[in-house]
């Protein structure tokens, strides 16, 4: 049984059909990318099984069950994670506030806190500045820390890579390659060189359905399979 | 009077008046912070807060200082009631129109303050109590050492007055300390700047609404504990709107759901309340509602000259 299941989900904004009837699944330990162009439902796949979006049919299994139907915080607490796109920071709490809010409430705060500044030491330096006040790479990294001590099984990443220069990009990449050692993850990506470094599988989302599928594995970023993604 | 003793006087007073906005502004910035929601019943939930005080007070509070302790009991109870009250009407009512537009739940809470009004008509006459004055019962239950005053420096003080600005700042530092020092603040924090994420990690965020709201109205219920006390204020029908729109100017003046910017306006509105009062008795001319006219020209300023208010952002809204 894979650990998350995307069964024929459709999903809308209003009466606008973004999502129609994407189907994937994710291996327990598995990374699995999720590339497309700009506005071809990747992020809202990624709400969709958050039930931030919630689907109008079709069905997310996690772990066998079911999420449709629950609210986006009992998703959290069977273990899905979210690094969304734009870091979202809650800009007016400071760095280790933030992370606070992301450690499970069974777990040690101080623990989690020390393990996020071991992974991220530059986070360690500026815990008591006001996380608006970041840099976008400082900021990518402390969603990334949440994501560290949420304690989740899975973690669904979106654009990590988005707005980042180069060398920042390589420090996330690092980052989420030393998460992924135990964390499965579901990356939506448009940098294709980043997605099929760090991922297992991939899949090709165009016009909000599932168009092509499999491993990263001696694939290139010049394969004729990707060239959907530049047309 | 000595200056001295005209500084200790407009001091005094503006630090009680701004107590007082403190406590009825504190709940409805809360509120809009968190929820958004512009809460037009806030005024009418303060004035419920004065009945049921003062009626546990005329029920069983006895005279000298065991007063104090019923007005603990009191403030406190009227403050559980009354936000029993706010967290229902936020579980029956405002949270079936959170992704409408604020026009609605300011309609709607604009609606549940008429209903509010009305009741409140209905049974105080029926207890045979004018709803349109001051319940003097109510009034009667202070304790005579609270309405004492002293000089200092040439000028007066009363009891009442610093009985308030202790209250005032036991109320600030309390809503400060449990934003700021508790897990749950740090979750109500959270969920007033981004309720998708904090859903996200884990967070309840419609329970958290339903605490906020039941908080807010419940600062409003002991505010209105602490008024039924104040001559100047007292139980009556009218002063759900009498509360409620100097709570107003002192929200938008510091800034919508802030805080900080709330306490500030609090102080900055009831200083120029003090002040303008002072003038206008012995200065300038006799006429008692010319203060409160000041604290509506500085509502006009500030919204020309800073719409967002001392401390608030430039946009505002809902979730």
């Amino acid at each position: 049984m894979s650990l998350l299941e995307v069964e024929d989900v459709h999903a809308y904004y209003g009466e606008s059909h973004v999502l129609e009837g994407v189907t994937l699944d994710v291996e327990r330990g598995e990374v699995v990318a999720l590339v497309g162009r700009n506005g071809v439902g990747k992020t809202t796949t990624l709400r969709s099984i958050l039930q931030l979006t919630p689907p109008r049919d079709g069905d997310v299994r996690y772990d066998g069950e079911s999420l449709v139907g629950h609210e986006t915080h009992e998703v959290a607490d069977r273990g899905v994670g979210w690094i969304p796109e734009d870091r979202r920071v809650f800009a007016h709490l400071t760095v280790a506030e933030n992370i606070r809010l992301a450690v499970p409430a069974d777990d040690d705060v101080e623990d989690a806190l020390e393990r996020a500044y071991e992974a991220f030491p530059d986070l360690g330096e500026i815990g008591g500045r006001d996380a608006g006040t970041l840099s976008g790479g400082q900021q990518q990294m402390l969603a990334i820390a949440r994501g560290l001590v949420g304690d989740n099984d899975l973690l669904l990443v979106d654009e990590p890579s988005e707005g980042l220069a180069p060398l920042i990009v390589e420090d996330v990449t690092e980052a989420l390659a030393d998460l992924a050692e135990d964390t499965t993850m579901l990356v939506v990506e448009q940098n294709l060189p980043l997605a099929l470094d760090i991922a297992d599988r991939f899949y090709v989302l165009d016009h909000g359905t599932v168009v092509d599928e499999g491993s990263t594995e001696g694939v290139s970023t010049d394969d004729e399979r990707f060239e959907r993604l530049s047309a | 009077m000595s200056a001295a003793g005209t500084v200790v006087d407009v001091l005094v007073s503006g630090l009680a008046k701004a107590s007082l906005y403190a406590m009825m502004a504190l709940g409805l910035t809360l509120i809009f912070g968190l929820l958004g929601v512009l809460n037009f019943a806030h005024g009418s939930l303060t004035m419920l807060g004065a009945y049921a005080a003062g009626l546990l007070m005329v029920t069983f509070a006895g005279s000298g200082f065991g007063a104090l302790v019923w007005f603990l009991v009191a403030g406190l109870t009227a403050g559980v009631l009354v936000g029993g009250l706010g967290a229902a009407m936020e579980v029956a009512l405002i949270r079936k129109l959170y992704d409408r537009p604020p026009i609605y739940q300011i309609l709607l809470t604009f609606g549940i303050t008429l209903v509010i009004d009305e009741l409140a008509r209905i049974v105080v006459l029926f207890y045979g109590m004018q709803p349109q004055t001051d319940w003097q019962a109510a009034l009667g239950t202070k304790p005579s050492f609270i309405a004492d005053t002293f000089a200092v420096l040439g000028g007066t003080v009363s009891h009442l007055e610093l009985f308030e600005i202790l209250w005032g700042v036991l109320t600030v530092v309390a809503v400060w300390a449990f934003l700021n020092r508790t897990r749950y603040g740090l979750v109500v924090r959270a969920g007033s700047e981004d309720d998708e994420m904090a859903a996200a990690l884990g967070i309840d965020v419609r329970r958290v609404f339903t605490v906020v709201f039941a908080l807010g109205a419940g600062l409003a219920g002991f505010a209105g504990a602490l008024l039924m006390w104040d001559p100047a204020w007292a139980a009556s029908v009218p002063l759900a709107s009498e509360t409620l729109l100097p709570a107003f100017v002192v929200v938008i003046v510091g800034g919508l759901g802030s805080f900080r910017g709330t306490v500030v306006a609090a102080v900055i509105v009831g200083m120029v309340d003090a002040l303008m009062t002072y003038l206008f008795d012995h200065a300038i001319i006799t006429f008692s509602g010319l203060p409160e006219l000041t604290v509506f020209l500085i509502l006009v300023g500030v919204l020309v000259v800073r719409p967002q208010g001392i401390f608030g952002l430039a946009e505002v809204g809902g979730h």
